[in-house]
């Protein structure tokens, strides 16, 4: 019997085929709706409408964009509301997030682990069950419809970003955190010059995942804001696409524009993003 | 373990997260299920009655019909997203040249709002002007058709998560040591024998996981519905978070909407809790 060397990761002729086809097809199929998206927004309504919806712009005409910017609810007003949450929300989860997950993995103090439990148990819960007792009180204090409201409940770090780097923090060797405490540093010159540095990897990811997830977040943005003064983007992209329901054109040059920052984020960050997302495995 | 020199140190560094998960989960969580024992309206507040929320709910049809169309909108698309993901996951994780780049490209629905496909898709199902039915010559209604249109949601969240799902298994893949496969190649193992017998098995971990992550993250869907179809026709779309909202946003029935928040609540501990014996109870390998 001939023992033929074989590795999984050299297929044969067939098989390379054979993963082309479906890679292809998955690049094709994941391309497609931005590609058209993009596309639409590129073209005059009346091309749109005398030469249906597969035609390439022609020609391409930044009309649509002109008119979501210069149109009386600009696009500008939510742009710059969805960049200003996102900074706020990032800032706070990840500095107050850092600051606990240490606080949990090395320091010793009576009550941490019930808290932690109730940090972990916390994570289960759904984001709709909260959302109507937030509200209620945000409106009760007349803070409904205000930047405030659509910050405060994300800005004081999240369980689920606790929990991840407080699992990560805990390869830092104790030794190594004991010794800079006799040499007299204070925790937050430990957590600083070594914590932090250590970690970057798993800071990077949360600081993905938080502009990912806050950037895109619509229910909480819905509910809290009323009318043009504090649209995210999502939210006025959804009102524009309930306002202008027929001009495709207009609607695809809004979700456009709404996808495409964080593509091209996506791109400058795609090789912490690809280890990034597979390092969020909860073990 | 090091004894903080204060105990107020370490108190300060976990008070902001603690205020965070208190103030804006754990008691709303608690208020969510006083409201659901009440008929709290928007306007006028309201007072206690009992269980009457959740007798109504059980005995009327909207419920039931959210927790169908939310079950059949994960099993229409979690397991073939799960599918593609891992088909993705084989392919991408052979050292083929240029699979950086489609490495590259499938994870891009990851980074895309929910929100704003959702619309990108509303127009491309369109009857009359979108790209779909352009594409094939025909009239279908995508999203008006009552049999059609939580299939064609689905697609959307199918879009949205195979790529992410890949990455999960991607990793999981590269975990498995070469030599088995090998080994069973020389026992004579086929590719389906070896992806059914060393792979598959190897993998449950990351199945384990994204599985949990993905139906929880199912049950929850709100933003491609809302974009998509509003819960229509009919209600033949409306999920749990769609009727929550219907609740509480249009009809302004806080205490019936609470109710329903703290069913799902309820439902996705349970999907947790039974998903964690079923997995604990299945031999896993450990290939560290």
């Amino acid at each position: 019997m001939t023992v033929r060397p074989s590795h999984r990761n050299r297929p044969g002729a067939a098989g390379a085929l054979f993963a082309y086809v479906v890679m292809t097809a998955a690049a094709l199929l994941t391309l497609a709706p931005i590609a058209l998206s993009t596309m639409t927004a590129l073209r005059a309504p009346t091309d749109f409408l005398s030469q249906g919806p597969l035609h390439l712009p022609n020609p391409p005409t930044l009309e649509n964009v002109t008119q979501l910017f210069t149109r009386e609810d600009s696009f500008i007003t939510p742009f710059a509301v969805t960049a200003q949450m996102v900074a706020v929300i990032l800032a706070g989860q990840i500095v107050f997030s850092v600051m606990a997950a240490y606080a949990f993995a090395f320091l010793r103090f009576r009550g941490r682990d019930a808290l932690f439990w109730l940090f972990i148990s916390t994570l289960m819960v759904p984001q709709v069950v909260v959302i109507i007792p937030l509200f209620l009180a945000l409106s009760e204090l007349g803070l409904r419809n205000t930047f405030f409201a659509l910050v405060i409940p994300f800005v004081f770090g999240s369980p689920y970003a606790v929990f991840l780097l407080r699992q990560n923090f805990r390869s830092v060797p104790q030794e190594l955190i004991d010794a800079m405490r006799v040499d007299g540093a204070g925790h937050l010159r430990i957590l600083w010059n070594l914590v932090v540095p250590l970690n970057r990897p798993i800071i990077v990811t949360l600081v993905i995942i938080t502009v990912v997830t806050h950037w895109n977040s619509f229910l909480w943005p819905l509910i809290i804001t009323k009318g043009p003064d504090w649209r995210t983007l999502t939210v006025a992209t959804s009102a524009l696409s309930t306002q202008y329901n027929a001009n495709w054109t207009l609607v695809m040059a809004a979700t456009t524009l709404a996808l495409i920052p964080l593509i091209l984020l996506y791109f400058a960050f795609q090789k912490q993003v690809a280890n990034s997302i597979s390092g969020t495995e909860l073990r | 373990m090091m004894r903080s020199r204060s105990p107020w140190t370490a108190w300060l560094l976990v008070a902001p997260a603690t205020i965070g998960v208190v103030a804006f989960i754990l008691l709303p969580v608690l208020v969510a299920f006083g409201l659901s024992l009440t008929n709290w309206q928007l306007v006028g507040g309201g007072g206690f009655v009992g269980l009457e929320n959740y007798r109504a709910l059980l005995t009327g049809g909207a419920l039931l019909n959210s927790l169908v169309v939310t079950a059949l909108f994960t099993l229409m698309s979690v397991p073939v997203a799960m599918a593609l993901g891992l088909l993705l996951a084989m392919q991408l994780n052979r050292a083929l040249p240029g699979a950086g780049v489609f490495r590259v490209i499938v994870v891009i629905p990851w980074v895309c709002a929910p929100l704003a496909i959702g619309v990108v898709f509303s127009w491309i199902y369109q009857p009359s002007y979108g790209a779909l039915n352009a594409i094939l010559g025909r009239r279908v209604e995508w999203l008006t058709d009552p049999s059609l249109a939580l299939p064609s949601v689905a697609f959307v969240a199918i879009w949205q998560a195979a790529g992410y799902i890949a990455l999960f298994y991607q990793a999981g893949l590269q975990k498995i040591p070469s030599s088995i496969y090998e080994a069973a190649e020389l026992d004579g193992a086929g590719p389906l024998r070896r992806l059914w017998s060393i792979t598959l098995p190897l993998l449950r971990p990351t199945t384990f996981f994204v599985a949990l992550t993905q139906i929880v993250a199912s049950f929850q869907v709100f933003d491609t519905v809302y974009a998509l179809t509003g819960g229509g026709p009919g209600r033949r779309t409306e999920v749990i978070a769609s009727l929550i909202y219907s609740e509480a946003f249009t009809s302004y029935r806080m205490g019936r909407a609470s109710a329903i928040a703290v069913i799902l609540f309820v439902i996705l501990a349970l999907v947790a809790i039974v998903q964690q014996r079923y997995f604990s109870s299945r031999i896993t390998y450990d290939m560290s």
